[in-house]
């Protein structure tokens, strides 16, 4: 509960702050967003539209090599079919060895002068024929037999579709683990349509690869897939062989819709897909462009992310910081402020923090300080008036009580009693004189006992002892000071108004020093009163009193106007029990002048 | 407010910094290797992964030396790397350029006169002496040895046991005979089985090679490049006997490899005069177990002539590049010292090289249940021994592309003299 509280009051402390903070990391945080993928988003889009225009265009030099190879493949297949010799010894009966030799020379010294054709695309060139008859130009290209060619499933192709040129795609034979394109062609008599022989090109798909390796890498794959979707080459190895239709389907789509490229999903990933159909080969060139990779080659967007993050970082920090600071002071100062209004006027405000918090924090001390020199005047204006009124009240010593006491002593003299008479007369001497010295200065507790004597011995003179009155002074005491006519209103009330029913009593005069202060207690055994409100307000009015005008209640706020809130009167009482007047005051050793 | 500028500026600073610095990464990472600098790799080029390629495996298993070098194995067609080496070396840069190279013998002249700088010389790497003579006269060239013999390519007649004695014939009949008693046992097997004696492929002379050269003859003469056709006697008669096989129909003709093997393996010839990697091709026909035996090479019919041949087989070269000593180390400490390694090349590949101390091994003469038990690596190691050594010169294969069209005429019933006549002014005006 009690932490819980505290963290709210520090949010609230804290509040100008968080809102600052809080809208500054928002803002920067967002915008940093906003730049970092819209710069990614305008760099990816504009890499992707040139890296397609790129791509198109190296798609087409590629056809161009693959149509150049077919090309090849067709003029030497044209030169095949029209050469008399190759198809003389293709057709000719058993001869014996010497017939034999001459021909199969023949053959070969015919096939050498068209391989050259071929031979600069590394490929292989091969003629079957009947009776065993097997030209291959390079063994080690393809080292197949007589039998195994003539059962393979590209020559039955071949022989079923003769007047086709046709590219078989062999993933591995029995004898070489390579795969190889074959270009199949059969030699065909035209008159008779006769089938003599079966032309065979094979290249192996690495050389074949050779058409477009140099423009591929990881991330930029060709595939060359056959009408039946399988991938007949790529410059990705294990690709090759697979059954890949979905890749087929899109390539035609691209290029039925003469699109530039298109997004595609394939082999679980995601790619830009060209393509480019090789009518020759009846395949599809396709050009697969890893979108992903090649972002993350192109546009660093973890380094881009890093950066902006650092940015964001960096700047968070440092409004944390900056704000921190500006709103700290401000913070520090409002709670200075706040704390001020409820206790303490006279503590200026610290002034540090920014600039600003400066002035406000300088201002306010200033205007602090303006404050609290009109309060002092106030207060000024209030104590002289306060001792002004005192001093007027001082002065009209009541014609009632001199009247009486003059009386008395007329009465004294006259009765014969001259020392009492003369007693009387020096006590109301050293009275008139009390009252008529300045109001402003204070005397000592010895001084006022003495006075409180005089005025005592004139009522004892007048009423009768039947009230007693006691001193307890502490010696100690005697010296302090205090102001003037403090006590003297209370033993008169005690005088005039505690024994109205008891006929006698007494009243008893404290003073000691009790815990720092001066404590003066006049108590009687009077009659008591009822505690009812106020009672402080009403002053009693009578003629028989010193002073017309000085109550319970002046000497109570003389006191406080004095000496502050903390002194003052107390006074405690109950029927018939006699009242308790407690005197609180500052121990003060020094003649001290109360206002001025 | 000071301390937070300064910070401000600190900060920014790092991020610019950390910006421009993932620019440039490490550059300059390859150093050229100009000069004679060691290396750590060396790169070996050759051809036929079942024979050469696994040759070198075996090596680098078997390597013993104390070089710390890694070997980088490259397979190319023997046409590619003749091609490459023909480009690089022309030009004369050695980018690209492997640091051993297998070269067939036949070419190894041509190479070492073309490019005498190109290669780097092994005469006080390897002892001549440790290999077959005849390997020696073509991988040396004027003096200095460049070339560590590799197989040998030393010939046998295999034959079909079972044809010789359906035809009346044992096989010591056909054990060092001459080409002419040859084709009077081919004649009658042909007569008993109906079968021929042997293959021939009309553009490849090797039978008149193998033949001339039991008489130490060859299409060059002993300077390597002066054509020897026109009044070679040898070459005549070795004209002569190839004709005399055509004209009594004892050979069936062929026109590829897979019909050369083809043929012996499905029965259809009693005999196939060859070099003697054909023993793996000729057992691949495993129900013919017990039916073959290999015998000497046919002679010519000549004064001097023996019953002994070569045809193919290839050594290993080491190129004038970075990395030569190491190359050389490698060939030093495997192909060139290691006798069990030629163990190990007979038993697992059945490669037999020319490497004298070998052939004392145990591999060497072990009992082949195909040959109905003979020793046959001990047999073909005691012929190598007496292969006549001939300069196989510069020009061996352009010359045979003549020689195959003068042939043929001969064949057709020119007169041999001209057609040898006409074959050496060709040679003469194109090998100029």
């Amino acid at each position: 509960m009690n932490t819980k509280k505290r963290i709210i009051q520090s949010l609230k402390d804290n509040n100008l702050f968080i809102k600052m903070f809080l809208i500054m990391v928002i803002s920067i945080v967002a915008v940093s967003l906003l730049i970092t993928f819209s710069s990614i988003r305008v760099s990816s889009n504009l890499f992707m539209d040139t890296f397609s225009i790129t791509n198109t265009k190296v798609l087409s030099q590629i056809k161009t090599r693959f149509e150049s190879y077919s090309f090849a493949i067709v003029s030497a297949t044209h030169e095949v079919q029209n050469n008399g010799t190759i198809k003389r010894v293709l057709t000719q009966e058993d001869e014996n060895s010497i017939e034999t030799s001459g021909s199969y020379l023949n053959i070969i010294r015919q096939m050498e002068r068209i391989y050259p054709t071929v031979e600069s695309y590394e490929a292989n060139m091969i003629v079957l024929g009947e009776n065993e008859r097997l030209f291959n130009m390079n063994y080690s290209n393809w080292p197949v037999s007589w039998g195994g060619l003539k059962n393979h499933s590209i020559t039955q192709h071949t022989i079923s579709e003769p007047s086709k040129l046709q590219y078989h795609f062999i993933s591995s034979t029995s004898f070489t683990d390579k795969p190889m394109i074959v270009a199949t062609k059969a030699l065909m008599e035209r008159s008779s349509g006769e089938i003599y022989g079966v032309l065979y090109f094979p290249i192996r798909e690495e050389q074949l690869k050779a058409f477009y390796e140099g423009y591929t890498s990881k991330e930029n794959e060709v595939l060359l897939i056959n009408e039946a979707g399988k991938i007949v080459s790529s410059n990705k190895e294990e690709m090759i062989g697979v059954d890949a239709i979905d890749v087929l389907n899109l390539a035609k789509e691209v290029e039925e819709e003469e699109l530039e490229f298109k997004d595609v999903n394939v082999f679980d990933t995601e790619y830009m897909l060209m393509s480019e159909y090789l009518p020759t080969y009846n395949m599809y060139l396709v050009n697969l462009v890893d979108k992903n990779v090649v972002m993350d080659n192109l546009v660093n967007t973890k380094e881009i992310i890093m950066i902006s993050l650092g940015i964001v970082l960096i700047a968070v920090l440092i409004v944390f910081l900056i704000s921190r600071r500006m709103t700290n002071s401000i913070s520090t100062l409002v709670k200075q402020i706040s704390t001020i209004a409820k206790h303490d006027f006279n503590k200026p405000v610290t002034e540090t923090g920014g600039y600003e918090a400066r002035k406000i924090a300088n201002a306010f001390n200033f205007m602090l300080n303006e404050l609290q020199d009109y309060v002092g005047i106030v207060v000024q204006a209030q104590q002289k008036q306060r001792n002004a009124e005192l001093s007027a009240l001082q002065h009209q010593i009541n014609p009632h009580f001199l009247y009486n006491t003059l009386a008395s002593v007329k009465f004294m003299v006259q009765q014969g009693k001259k020392e009492k008479a003369t007693d009387m007369i020096h006590a109301l001497i050293s009275l008139l004189q009390n009252a008529l010295s300045n109001i402003d200065q204070t005397i000592t507790v010895e001084q006022e006992i003495k006075e409180l004597k005089n005025y005592v011995l004139i009522n004892q003179a007048r009423y009768g002892d039947r009230i007693r009155v006691n001193y307890f002074i502490s010696p100690e005491c005697l010296d302090y000071h205090l102001p003037k006519l403090i006590l003297q209103p209370f033993i008169e009330n005690a005088f005039f108004h505690a024994f109205n029913e008891k006929k006698e009593g007494f009243i008893q005069i404290l003073v000691a020093l009790k815990d720092g202060r001066l404590v003066c207690e006049i108590v009687d055994n009077g009659d008591g009163m009822e505690m009812k409100g106020n009672y402080m307000k009403e002053d009693f009015k009578e003629k028989r009193h010193l002073f017309s005008g000085i109550g319970v209640r002046n000497v109570h706020e003389r006191i406080q106007l004095l000496y502050g809130e903390e002194y003052g009167v107390e006074m405690t009482s109950a029927k018939g029990e006699g009242t308790r007047v407690k005197v609180e005051l500052p121990p003060q050793k020094v003649q001290v002048a109360s206002g001025t | 407010m000071k301390k937070f500028y300064l910070m401000f500026m600190m900060l920014l600073g790092i991020v610019v910094l950390a910006a421009c610095s993932s620019g440039e990464e490490a550059s300059g990472g390859e150093s050229s290797s100009e000069g004679s600098a060691s290396v750590d790799k060396i790169t070996a080029w050759a051809w036929d992964p079942a024979f050469n390629i696994a040759a070198l495996e075996k090596a680098k298993e078997a390597y013993n030396g104390d070089g710390e070098y890694e070997v980088e194995i490259i397979e190319n067609a023997q046409d590619d790397i003749i091609q490459k080496l023909n480009t690089g070396l022309s030009s004369g840069t050695t980018k690209g350029m492997p640091n051993i190279v297998l070269i067939e013998d036949y070419r190894a002249q041509s190479f070492l006169q073309a490019y005498p700088d190109a290669f780097h010389p092994l005469t006080d790497v390897i002892k001549s002496d440790d290999f077959a003579d005849y390997k020696i006269a073509t991988t040396s060239y004027e003096g200095e040895q460049y070339g560590l013999p590799f197989d040998s390519g030393v010939a046998g007649l295999y034959v079909r046991t079972d044809y010789l004695e359906e035809a009346g014939y044992t096989v010591e009949d056909v054990t060092n005979i001459t080409w002419d008693e040859y084709i009077e046992v081919g004649k009658k097997v042909k007569e008993a089985t109906g079968k021929n004696m042997l293959t021939l492929d009309p553009n490849d002379l090797a039978q008149v090679r193998m033949m001339i050269q039991t008489n130490g003859s060859w299409y060059v003469d002993e300077d390597g490049s002066t054509p020897n056709l026109a009044g070679n006697e040898t070459l005549a008669k070795g004209f002569e006997t190839y004709k005399k096989m055509m004209d009594e129909d004892i050979a069936k003709i062929v026109s590829d490899w897979s019909q050369f093997v083809g043929a012996f393996n499905s029965g259809d010839v009693a005999s196939v005069p060859t070099g003697n990697w054909i023993t793996p091709s000729v057992k691949q026909a495993a129900d013919q177990s017990g039916k073959w035996a290999v015998v000497p090479m046919p002679r010519l019919d000549m004064d001097g002539a023996v019953n002994a041949s070569n045809l193919g087989g290839s050594s290993w070269y080491v190129l004038n590049v970075d990395g030569k000593e190491e190359a050389a180390d490698f060939l030093l400490n495997t192909f060139g010292s290691n006798p069990d390694l030629y163990q190990t090349l007979v038993k697992d590949i059945g490669a037999i090289g020319t490497y004298s101390a070998a052939a004392e091994g145990d591999a060497f003469a072990v009992e082949d249940e195909f040959f109905s038990g003979q020793q046959i690596i001990t047999d073909f190691s005691q012929w190598t021994e007496e292969i006549p050594a001939v300069n196989y010169g510069l020009h061996t294969y352009a010359i045979e592309d003549i020689l195959v069209t003068g042939m043929q005429d001969y064949l057709n019933g020119a007169d041999l003299n001209q057609v040898l006549e006409n074959a050496q002014s060709q040679a003469e005006a194109q090998l100029k």
